[in-house]
């Protein structure tokens, strides 16, 4: 019994040409094209990659619903034991569709396997549901990433469990899966504190996300010069939370105005971070988070030259990084244009 | 967010009641503020005094902004003087 592969390809990896034919509708041709022909090498035996579709990205993209009535006909026809789809690196039409394809394949009950670069918007947002083998940005590595996809390929093709996603090589999709260990935990913890402390190598049951190291910028040469703007992590919003800002896990800011004000008036403001408790703040005195009072002070003295009319505010509870990076950069962006000079920060 | 901001050349004060977390993060300048609840300020102060504390407070943090630093540095208003 050989274990057949359908194979995805975009335009450029079928062969066909660049971005003036992404908009190829679906097409299929027997047996593997290009990569397909590495995966048929690297499968055990008896793999076969009976198929390949290809796909152009801009038809896919455009089209989705009648390009997925044409994948569902192919799986139809050929009947695979699994789908393989990309690698599409970072190509971000090419991995969506890579990612549809796996999940219409895993609805029709088909196994299937993909490979992009972890931020390719193809894994990030379908995560929990694919499994995929992570790639660098470009194709230099595509033997490599070829043979990762056989071996998943053929794991899948026996119905083998799957151990973790760092054991196989694919992308960790936040299932959680109790083990047992041979030692308790706090024992495990020790053994590894002793390992560090005597430079002796360890790994991490849980790795922390590492922080980038950013040159500092330079400092303000003339600050009575620079116009200052005020960013703030702190939750604090107009009473009544009118743009429903909310009170962990946050992924979008807000800005409100304080254009005319010289101090933040009680009452008028209320924090909703979901982190702290906001009883000071919201009863008290909303200068706590956003200190304005005494920044229009030194405005007024002229120690600084203007304030920016607007706070930019967020939640930092639960923040993942990649949206406190997003929302950093927008509001960057903003700020250079505006010719702000320097921000205050107050973080919570 | 402070990180990206300084990224683009946008020198930031971080004013935080827990300065280890933005220093172990890699936010370059930070001042050091009162407490989660409050930040900038204490309501067990009378309303002078707690004025006062966050004039010091935004006081180094503007002088944070024009100090020259090598890497994650602790600006503590106790010891700094106002700008």
């Amino acid at each position: 019994m050989s274990a057949t592969v359908l194979h995805y390809l975009n335009q450029f990896f079928g062969g066909i040409g660049g971005e003036e034919v992404a908009d190829l509708p679906i097409q299929v041709r027997d047996g593997p094209v290009g990569p397909g022909r590495l995966l048929q090498r690297k499968l055990g035996p008896p793999g076969e990659v009976v198929a390949t579709i290809i796909g152009g990205d801009n038809y896919v993209a455009e089209n989705r619903d009648r390009a997925l009535e044409m994948v569902r006909e192919a799986l139809n026809h050929y009947q695979p034991d699994v789908v393989v789809a990309g690698p599409a690196f970072d190509a971000g039409r090419y991995g969506l569709a890579c990612a549809e394809v796996c999940l219409l394949a895993q609805e029709q009950g088909i196994s299937a396997v993909t490979a992009m670069y972890p931020e390719n918007p193809g894994f990030t947002t379908n995560r929990r549901h694919l499994l995929c083998v992570p790639t660098g940005r470009s194709a230099t590595d595509m033997a490599q990433i070829v043979d990762r996809l056989a071996s998943l390929a053929d794991k899948l093709v026996a119905h083998e469990e799957l151990g973790s996603a760092e054991e196989e090589g694919y992308l960790p999709r936040g299932i959680r899966r109790s083990v047992v260990r041979a030692k308790p935990g706090a024992e495990r913890a020790v053994d590894m504190l002793v390992a560090r402390l005597s430079g002796q190598p360890f790994v991490s049951e849980i790795p922390v996300v590492a922080y980038d190291h950013v040159p500092p910028a330079h400092p303000v040469v003339n600050l009575a010069s620079t116009r200052l703007a005020i960013v703030t992590s702190g939750g604090l919003v107009p009473r009544g939370n009118p743009d429903h800002l909310v009170s962990a896990f946050a992924q979008l800011f807000f800005r409100y105005s304080i254009a005319d004000q010289s101090a933040l008036v009680a009452g008028d403001w209320e924090s909703i971070h979901g982190g702290y408790s906001t009883r000071a703040v919201n009863t008290k005195n909303p200068n706590f988070v956003v200190p304005l009072d005494v920044v229009r002070e030194f405005e007024t003295q002229d120690v600084f030259a203007s304030l920016y009319p607007e706070y930019f505010v967020t939640v930092g509870n639960g923040t993942a990084v990649s949206d406190a990076k997003r929302m950093g950069a927008t509001i960057a962006t903003e700020l250079l244009a505006a010719k702000v000079g320097a921000a205050l920060f107050v973080a919570t | 967010m402070a990180k990206e901001l300084e990224r683009r050349g946008l020198p930031v004060a971080l004013i935080s009641a827990i300065p280890m977390i933005p220093l172990g993060a890699g936010a370059n300048r930070v001042v050091r503020g009162v407490r989660v609840e409050h930040v900038c300020g204490d309501p067990g102060l009378s309303t002078e005094a707690d004025r006062a504390l966050r004039r010091q407070i935004v006081g180094t943090a503007l002088k944070a902004l024009q100090t020259p630093v090598e890497g994650p540095t602790l600006f503590d208003p106790a010891n700094g003087s106002v700008s």
